[in-house]
């Protein structure tokens, strides 16, 4: 046998000890619970997971089960983690870090996620895994705690970089792995460069669309998996996506686990879309107008019209806000044009969409979430709901995590009404709440997508209610029936149009909106182009679709 | 482990420490620690430095362990005991932490006729652990006779049903070890080597084929270059860390038995 064997010794030195002073002795039972305990703690097998009889608490589902046994059993520990949104990929995290822990293979472990999500990550390891995970604030943490959580931003910058550099870790977690994707950066060489055993690296994006990025983060993972890059340039350099290669699929497969909420067999809540359209008041309608005839002025440039058309349709607040700071930019005299918008402003008395609001929350009389895309129309909208007596709680994504909690638990048992800003999408479940409105529409469909995700996701059990509102003859109005109905995106599962928009590479999809609006001379113009984007967005799913089919058939 | 083990973990662990149960029903029980006990597990040694210091009166606390939920437990400030429980674990550590050492004699079950001699056992539990990216645990038992050297398997078994007293019991006297125990201790190991050397180490063998895998595609992955960069001997030696078999024996718990000599 040639296998290194080692004797611990520190028990013998003890006991020889006591043997020469006569003791001191346990009695029997203690010496029979020592032994007890070892039995309970000591793992008989090398196959299956201990993790789940240490977390009786947790709902762990099937497919989560899945991929923490097959990371353990046939990657070696080292895999992408790559389902679909929503379907817990944190968990899985945990999960294998978990028995990795019980089974004494790792003891030290590194988690490097986007700082927004720290303190969630650190609080959900502890809370639903026990593992004494700690946020790094000081920099004698990386030696003296066993897990870390910490952004990558942190990490890398001298002087923690070295004192990283410095230590042997039995666990690497990455999260939003995907941002890891091109190898010249120096994230990717930061990561690179760290001593670690088992590794797991968590993306929802699929990185199915670029192929050098799969290179790249699979070569992280394990190098030499797919090949040096010149061979790999050499095989694949023509392949468009991964899926159109069998072999190179097979590959990659190897160290990926996608799951697709369509594959799992978890029953989702049914979704009600309705989209509600509001009839501006005249004086609100005078309002909009005077601030489309901005266009035609000489300092049109300088600002964005679309984002003032959008402002006009969510609350003259938010206008103002806008304008006010355009008027300070010009600095002395007011011109004139902007003159003209603040008569506007002035003479708006009402809010039709906030009366329409307020309309549907006293109808539905239960839990409501409002997302705007403005802060001065979320203050408004608190002050306007207090008016008629209906309690509500303002949230934003820059609310610290105590805040960002407080405020949950503040709707969940005090208020009617959750007011969030766009950035509030982001780590906190909604849950026990049912029913969103979404007071103005981003323009971003993935933002979107997350604000449903909120309520629509793993443990959701009702119906969910979406209202979306538009103004009536607006930019509105346009987004809503020319582009999100036509993509049917309000019935599509979260996750979906991430596949899709990934594949368009669309990330500029905003500007095409603008060009739409604000450049088109007439509203054919401006309709054709909008039915440009939707077939654009309609040929990539179809290919994705075929895409898929193939991989039905393998 | 199952609740109503715990249950009996939990309530064998504070009674052997002197610990008295305050309350104690089907679904929780309350123990109030002693000081030592106190100081063992509610990790506030500001406290007990503060009432050392100034001569206060100590107030041990009292701990809730709720072992199953019921409507009664709904409202209790207590902890929840469970198999992956932090306070669980807590014992677990302090269980092996008071229970490593032991030294036994055994009581004659019927009245001697005169004098009866006790021959000295060298006893040991311990853990061995195989090692590579995956993991498995055995836990051995064995007992030496400090005079012939007969090694026997399963010996914690075999002193369950034993009577067993720390003191030496009346008319009984202990015959002196011919092995020392630090040579006896030498023995056990010795005969633990053997016992792994003859064991099946197939999964030894298949953790170096994957060891070796990852390697081979490492080197490729670096072959075009003249100077390896420092990351590729970074990743060799985690691979190292990753894959190679080891074997580690720990003692968990052992100690000086003085029996009774048995024909079998």
């Amino acid at each position: 046998m040639n296998i290194d064997l080692e004797m611990d010794e520190t028990w013998k030195e003890e006991f020889l000890a006591r043997v020469e002073k006569d003791g001191p002795w346990a009695s029997w039972e203690m010496y029979e619970l020592a032994l007890e305990a070892a039995h309970h703690l000591s793992v008989p097998e090398f196959h299956g997971l201990q993790a789940p009889k240490h977390l009786p608490h947790l709902t762990i589902l099937p497919h989560q089960l899945e991929v923490a046994r097959r990371v353990v059993e046939e990657m070696n520990g080292k895999a992408i983690l790559a389902d679909e949104v929503g379907l817990g990929k944190t968990i899985e995290a945990g999960l294998v870090l978990k028995e990795y822990m019980i089974r004494g293979l790792v003891k030290k472990a590194l988690i490097l996620v986007p700082a927004s999500l720290v303190s969630q990550w650190v609080r959900e390891l502890n809370e639903k895994f026990f593992i004494p995970a700690v946020q790094q604030k000081k920099s004698y943490v990386w030696e003296q705690c066993d897990i870390v959580v910490s952004s990558i931003d942190t990490a890398k910058k001298p002087p923690h970089r070295d004192i990283i550099y410095g230590q042997s870790y039995d666990m690497i977690i990455i999260d939003e792995a995907h941002k890891l994707k091109n190898n010249k950066t120096k994230n990717y060489e930061f990561v690179q460069n760290l001593k670690k055993k088992f590794c797991l690296l968590l993306t929802a994006t699929p990185i199915q669309n670029r192929i050098e990025e799969i290179f790249n983060l699979v070569s992280l993972l394990k190098p030499g998996h797919l090949g040096s890059s010149e061979q790999f340039a050499k095989t694949y350099g023509k392949t468009r996506a991964v899926q159109t290669n069998d072999h190179l699929k097979a590959l990659v497969n190897k160290v990926m686990i996608r799951n697709r909420r369509a594959d799992t067999p978890i029953e989702w809540a049914k979704r009600h879309v309705e989209p509600v359209l509001i009839e501006f008041t005249n004086e609100e309608r005078e309002l909009y107008e005077a601030v489309k005839a901005l266009r035609r002025e000489s300092f049109a440039g300088s600002f964005s019209l679309i984002t003032l058309l959008r402002e006009a349709c969510s609350s003259r607040e938010a206008l103002f806000l806008t304008i006010k700071n355009m008027i300070d930019k010009c600095g002395g005299a007011v011109p004139e044009p902007l003159e003209r918008v603040l008569e506007k402003i002035n003479a708006v008395k009402t809010n039709s969409k906030a009366e329409k609001a307020l309309e549907l929350i006293r109808s539905i009389n239960d839990k409501v979430i409002i997302f705007t895309e403005y802060r001065a129309t979320q203050l408004y909208l608190q002050w306007f709901l207090k008016q008629h007596g209906i309690s509500s709680v303002p949230f934003r994504g820059g609310f610290r995590r105590g805040k960002k909690d407080w405020m949950q638990e503040l709707f969940k048992h005090h208020a009617q009404v959750f007011i969030a800003t766009e950035a509030g999408g982001e780590g906190i479940n909604l849950q026990f709440c049912r029913y969103v409105i979404n007071y103005d529409l981003p323009w971003n469909p993935m933002r979107l997508e997350q604000r449903i995700g909120r309520v629509h996701r793993l443990g959701q059990t009702d119906d969910v209610y979406i209202y979306n509102f538009a103004v009536k003859q607006t930019v509105e109005e346009h987004i809503l029936t020319l582009l999100y109905e036509k993509i049917r995106l309000f019935e599509r599962v979260v996750g979906e149009l991430d596949d899709i928009l990934a594949k368009m590479n669309l990330a500029n999809l905003e500007r095409y909106f603008e060009d739409a609006f604000v450049h088109s001379r007439s509203e054919g113009e401006m309709k054709i182009k909008m039915e440009n984007i939707v077939a654009m967005i309609e040929l990539a799913e179809q290919l994705g679709k075929e895409g898929g089919e193939r991989h039905a058939a393998t | 482990m199952q609740q109503h083990e715990i249950r009996r973990f939990v309530e064998r662990y504070f009674a052997a420490n002197g610990c008295t149960f305050v309350e104690a029903n089907d679904d929780y029980l309350t123990v109030q620690l002693t000081a030592e006990m106190d100081k063992e597990l509610m990790n506030r040694p500001f406290y007990w430095h503060y009432i050392e210091r100034t001569g206060g009166v100590p107030q041990p606390m009292r701990l809730t362990l709720i072992t199953r939920a019921s409507e009664r437990t709904d409202k209790l400030k207590g902890e929840r005991l469970h198999f992956g429980a932090p306070r669980l674990h807590q014992l677990f550590r302090s269980a092996q932490k008071r229970g490593s050492f032991i030294r036994l004699y055994e009581e004659p079950s019927a009245p001697l006729d005169g004098n009866a001699a006790l021959h000295p056992w060298l006893g040991m539990n311990v853990t061995i652990s195989y090692e590579c990216d995956r993991k498995k645990d055995e836990i051995v038992s064995l007992g030496l006779h400090l005079i012939s050297g007969t090694i026997v398997e399963s010996f914690h078994e075999r002193m369950r049903e034993r009577r067993l007293t720390p003191k030496i019991p009346d008319y009984c006297f202990t015959i002196s070890p011919l092995i020392k125990p630090r040579s006896g201790i030498g023995r056990l190991e010795q005969y633990i080597r053997s016992r792994i050397a003859a064991d099946d180490h197939a999964w030894a063998d298949e953790a170096r084929r994957r060891w070796a895998d990852d390697l081979a595609l490492l080197d490729e992955f670096y072959k075009d270059c003249e100077e390896k960069p420092e990351c590729y001997y970074i990743e060799k030696e985690a691979l190292e860390k990753q894959y190679k078999p080891r074997i580690t024996v720990s003692v968990i718990n052992g100690g000086l038995f003085y029996l009774l000599p048995r024909s079998s």
